[in-house]
């Protein structure tokens, strides 16, 4: 907590501390990278909430209607796997899958008789390689909640709507959706409090100097102005700054999730 | 037994159809890796096959042999060991007293010790200059001793406790034990599947270090298994003069390889997936039941 301080701060080169009030933040807000990183972010969260929120959902719809278990169960144990692989090993397996000499996905464009593609290096792909990748890591283990969720959902409630003549569809958008529409709704107003986390280290292992004006983010924004180039006052600045976003989401996210969910109770 | 029209049959053989589909979406690019981690043969033949030209355990040789490589594994490893230990007696102990309500100050804990920090970090800035006036610089307990309580574990612990019926713990107080005999004869025992399970995470989490690694370690003999994989796949580095360095350790002529850096990278992935697939049987286990503990009770 005191280190906050430091956003207030600026030092003199014999390590003398004195107080600038807001001018750090002056300074930073007037920088374009500090917006670039700023955009990107939200560019970011975006793309999660249009892709990655529904992804998952709809994996468990489609996998809750197979009724073969074992091949459910296969399914499952193949996708939740690269959840727990970090995502140096994952950006390493993509990085060699999409390599412009000897990957993969490139050796099938020219075995087809394509152009190879160094696919990495090309920064307006990069969201959407990036939501790929994010989807490709985390879908399984995402839809786990779901489908409890799911199992959980009244079979009589299904019987019903056969008798009243509705079909697979017409079942999962009046009988499933309803079911499960809680659950949603919770994880998704749970998820605002950390869309600004949590990007750290897939964006810190991927980005490349190509890609710079599409991938980096605050939080490696931060890391290479305080970390890398040792200016302490200003990266604490812009921490702050994101630390407020982050507070105001929260307390958002708990107000909402008193009056959306059932039972009224709050997250904190 | 529901009749099925022919729409339902064919959405049923499209789904099976699809999730095959994706199955091998997921498969085919660890196959890949495991191939190349595998296959010695020259560079350059566009080949579609996933069975290695030249099968060769060469790479996993370099891997076990090489000290810049099987260093960090074995960094990796200690703290895997220490930090699940460690994270695991403190939030244990300290759900233990959280979950007693009736203690003095048990509000003033949960708000100013657990959930303020949470939300109120100084960030990674402030964060890294208190660590490096304390002079934990380069060292491994950085990697686990400041994370080691863990807010969030600790109040999944403390609500599992609370779900444990008080009299057993009465019981137990009239037979004349103590606060210690309680908890480690009445409440450890009963509370084994939860510790478990946030002991399964914990370790995959210390395994899969590296954020806190690249920030507070510069010392390569400290680096963790992670961060090398990163020097090696993404840098790049003099990864040809490595190799070759690496082959003449095996006693091997270099002129006579043609080796690419993927290879040693691929082994290196597929090294540092093997911990993680051999306990993935018991996360899966889990895993459900710690997601529920979460979502219910968050």
């Amino acid at each position: 907590m005191p280190g906050i301080m430091l956003a207030f701060q600026r030092y003199t080169i014999s390590g003398f501390k004195y107080w600038v009030g807001f001018e750090n933040f002056k300074y930073v807000f007037n920088t374009p990278f500090f917006w670039r990183a700023f955009r990107n972010n939200w560019v970011f969260v975006a793309f999660s909430y249009v892709f990655i929120t529904p992804a998952p959902i709809l994996f468990a719809l489609m996998l809750n209607e197979i009724r073969v278990r074992w091949y459910k169960k296969t399914v499952q144990t193949i996708s939740t796997l690269p959840n727990f692989v970090t995502w140096v090993v994952i950006a390493g397996i993509f990085m060699q899958l999409l390599s412009p000499t000897r990957g993969y996905v490139n050796q099938v464009i020219e075995f087809f008789g394509g152009e190879s593609i160094y696919f990495l290096s090309k920064p307006a792909l990069f969201p959407w390689l990036f939501t790929f990748m994010r989807i490709w890591k985390g879908v399984g283990y995402s839809s786990i909640i779901y489908l409890a969720a799911l199992a959980g959902v009244d079979p009589q409630l299904y019987e019903a709507a056969v008798i009243d003549g509705a079909g697979r569809l017409k079942q999962t958008w009046h009988v499933t959706l309803p079911g499960i529409r809680n659950t949603i709704v919770v994880l998704v107003v749970l998820s605002f409090s950390r869309v600004l986390n949590g990007l750290f280290e897939p964006i810190f292992v991927l980005k490349n100097a190509y890609i710079e004006s599409t991938a980096e983010i605050l939080s490696t924004y931060i890391y290479n102005l305080g970390i890398t180039r040792g200016k302490y006052y200003l990266a604490t600045a812009i921490g702050l700054f994101k630390m407020l976003i982050s507070m105001f989401l929260l307390f958002m996210a708990n107000f909402l999730s008193k009056h959306v969910t059932e039972d009224g109770r709050s997250i904190l | 037994m529901l009749q099925r029209s022919i729409g339902e049959k064919v959405f049923n053989v499209f789904n099976i159809i699809g999730f095959f589909l994706f199955t091998m979406l997921m498969l085919i690019p660890i196959m890949f890796v495991i191939k190349t981690s595998l296959d010695i043969s020259q560079i350059g033949e566009v080949q579609l096959n996933l069975l290695p030209v030249e099968p060769s355990l060469l790479f996993y040789r370099m891997v076990v042999k090489d000290e810049s490589v099987y260093r960090p594994f074995i960094n990796s490893i200690i703290i895997t060991i220490s930090g699940t230990s460690l994270s695991m007696v403190i939030n244990s102990l300290g759900a233990y007293t959280l979950s007693k309500r009736e203690l003095a100050g048990n509000r003033f804990f949960i708000y100013f010790l657990i959930i303020i920090p949470m939300i109120f970090s100084g960030g990674i800035v402030p964060t890294y200059l208190l660590i490096r006036s304390l002079g934990l610089i380069d060292t491994l307990p950085v990697l686990f001793v400041p994370n080691a309580a863990n807010a969030w574990n600790m109040i999944l612990i403390r609500n599992y406790y609370w779900s444990i019926p008080k009299s057993l713990s009465e019981s137990a107080r009239i037979d004349g034990a103590q606060e210690f005999t309680v908890f480690f004869k009445i409440i450890l025992p009963l509370a084994k599947p939860v510790l478990a399970a946030i002991a399964l995470f914990t370790g995959v989490g210390y395994w899969n270090t590296f954020m806190m690694a690249v920030i507070y370690i510069r010392d390569a003999r400290k680096y963790t298994f992670p961060v090398k994989l990163r020097e090696l796949i993404i840098l790049g580095g003099d990864a040809e003069k490595n190799l070759e360095e690496m082959l003449m350790q095996l006693g091997l002529d270099p002129t006579e390889y043609f080796l690419s850096v993927e290879g040693l990278s691929s082994a290196m992935m597929i090294v540092s997936m093997v911990p993680i697939i051999l306990v993935y049987p018991y996360l899966q286990k889990y895993f459900a039941k710690g997601l529920m503990i979460g979502s219910i009770k968050g």
